[in-house]
């Protein structure tokens, strides 16, 4: 089965002005392949050239070298498109238009039969909340709601392949839940989903495989899990440690914030070497009645390791 | 053929809402009842026995033939029709391309399947079809509430209609290239409107030709024949609606190869560009 999404050395160079051309490079030699149906959120910050890649990927803008597919498809031959829904950054929806009229029109350019689009339009209506407002003018939407008519728009087609560039951008609270509820089932029906976002907890919350793109590369790529997962360190939750435990085991252990713990167990930060070590300290700990809820890998949050990654090292 | 008709309706939706297009149906839909009303005719035998213009009979209407009055009245609404109907079409469409190349508006219809020939000239053919629609309310209205009241059934002024939607056509081509090449509504009217006016001295080629040197006379002749002759197919559209025969399609000929390569330009700027 062919990848949803499968990039090989793209570039991008933009190049401006007659007498005095500049050029920017949007992508320097990005690779990428995604299986299908996964949630993949694409983080960057401003200027990275995540926007670059979405255009490459839809058609929109033309690589200066590489090769890009869509499910085996070529991004170059509009066919590629046919199994791919959109939802752009900054949509500009005819404003004359109901909602209903807008999704039946782009529905139509989607290549959606007449009477697909019959039962698809008040399904999807329904699914964004917008149901009573199937025959509003879209020019009286507020921009959460225009947020959620673009993205049954982009439904339109089933799609298989779904990019949203910034879905939740501007989006109330009670919205934004609405839409993430829409995607998780999206993602159950096994959908493949490209998030473009800046807000790294929704991201967080929906995506099981980020990239993060700095000057126009991808820079780190992985399940969320591993990305943020801080290396042979744990927190170890367990009863009160006893006062004869050798000086040696104390150092290696560090008090973390006890309010979070359960009644009468305490959190530790443990730091060990090698997988022997940190079971040579459990074997420790339990040889001396000491009693373990539970132990995980220290993860920093997402935010954390996207500055790590994105920031200058200090001179 | 779906998306072709989805952006066909689209565009035709979205000229509709603009006021200057209101406003030419407005004014067509005037005089269509003005015809209807206003304009009433005395017809014996297949002669004008009498006419009155809101109840006032005109002085010149002893001597006028029946057939003399239809054609002058089809060949005025035609010539309206074509110089105003045509400078105002532009002036309302010419927005439109650069709309649809707006940011978060382009990026939607690009991302559709469809190649990028056949959305730009959907988009187009959106255009034609409302000013098509248009120009065949007003003068096929027009042709038909005369021809019902008069008897008199001008086959040839049905023609002067295509004149006016073709050569709508042939001047929305440098729209639509200067629309594509520099997204400037205001650049795109100019270099339009422009055309229209150098056509008026294009017009009278054979005589500013003889007073030119061997240079001068060269690269006007150049300019005649490869810019669009909006001026001299003024021409062609009052003959047909007076019924009188084309002395020569060449101006309309070599026009509509001028649309044709500017369209294929603005295609292919169209198709080869980043958005």
């Amino acid at each position: 089965m062919p990848h949803a999404i499968s990039v090989d050395g793209l570039e991008k160079t933009y190049r401006s002005g007659l007498f005095r051309p500049t050029t920017v490079k949007a992508l320097q030699g990005v690779d990428l392949a995604l299986e299908p149906g996964r949630v993949f959120g694409l983080l960057g910050p401003n200027g990275a050239g995540k926007t670059t890649l979405v255009k490459v990927l839809l058609g929109i803008v033309k690589a200066s070298a590489g090769t890009a597919q869509l499910f085996g498809t070529p991004v170059t031959d509009h066919q590629a498109r046919q199994r791919v829904g959109y939802l752009p950054e900054k949509h500009t929806f005819p404003e004359l238009l109901t909602a209903r009229q807008m999704l039946d029109v782009y529905g139509q350019m989607g290549r959606v039969p007449a009477e697909h689009r019959a039962t698809r339009i008040p399904d999807l209506l329904d699914r964004v909340g917008l149901s009573a407002q199937a025959e509003r003018k879209i020019g009286t939407f507020s921009k959460g709601m225009l947020q959620r008519v673009g993205l049954a728009q982009a439904l339109m087609n089933s799609p298989d392949l779904l990019f949203l560039d910034e879905p939740t951008d501007g989006v109330d609270p009670v919205g934004r839940r609405a839409i993430r509820d829409l995607l998780v089932w999206l993602r159950d029906e096994g959908t493949t989903i490209f998030i473009n976002s800046h807000l790294l907890s929704e991201v967080e919350k929906v995506c099981g495989e980020v990239a993060i793109m700095n000057e126009g590369e991808l820079v780190k790529q992985g399940a969320i899990s591993e990305l943020t997962a801080v290396e042979r360190e744990y927190r170890l939750v367990c009863t009160p440690l006893p006062d004869d435990l050798s000086e040696s085991v104390h150092q290696r252990l560090t008090p973390l914030n006890n309010e979070t713990a359960p009644d009468g167990l305490q959190n530790w930060r443990v730091a060990s070497d090698t997988r022997a070590d940190l079971n040579a300290l459990i074997d420790t700990l339990r040889a001396h009645d000491v009693e373990i809820e539970a132990i995980d890998p220290v993860r920093r949050s997402l935010e954390d390791y996207f500055i790590d990654v994105v920031s200058p090292p200090a001179a | 053929m779906q998306p072709t008709l989805g952006l066909i309706y689209l565009t035709f939706r979205e000229l509709w809402a603009k006021k200057v297009v209101l406003g030419l149906f407005l004014i067509s839909s005037l005089l269509l009842v003005m015809v209807a009303f206003a304009l009433n005719l005395d017809v014996v035998d297949g002669s004008l026995a009498g006419l009155r213009l809101f109840g006032q009979t005109p002085d010149t209407v002893e001597g006028l033939s029946l057939e003399r009055l239809v054609f002058g009245v089809e060949a005025a609404v035609a010539g309206a029709a074509y110089w105003l109907g045509i400078l105002l079409a532009l002036f309302a469409t010419a927005p439109l391309i650069v709309s649809m190349l707006e940011r978060g508006h382009i990026d939607l219809l690009l991302s559709k399947p469809m190649s990028r020939p056949t959305l730009f000239l959907s988009h187009v053919a959106g255009v034609w079809a409302a000013v098509a629609v248009l120009t065949i309310y007003l003068l096929g209205g027009v042709w038909t509430i005369m021809s019902i009241k008069t008897g008199v059934w001008n086959g040839s002024f049905l023609i002067s209609i295509g004149l006016v939607v073709v050569m709508f056509g042939v001047m929305y081509s440098t729209v639509a290239l200067m629309g594509v090449w520099t997204e400037s509504t205001a650049l795109a009217l100019i270099v339009s409107y422009g055309l229209i006016f150098a056509s008026l001295v294009l017009a009278g080629h054979e005589a500013i030709v003889e007073e030119l040197g061997l240079v001068g006379s060269t690269a006007f002749s150049v300019l005649y024949h490869i810019l669009p002759n909006f001026a001299e197919v003024t021409t062609m559209v009052a003959n047909l609606s007076r019924a009188e025969p084309v002395t020569s399609w060449y101006p309309l000929t070599s026009s509509i190869l001028f649309g044709l390569v500017a369209y294929a330009l603005a295609t292919w700027q169209f198709t080869r560009r980043d958005f």
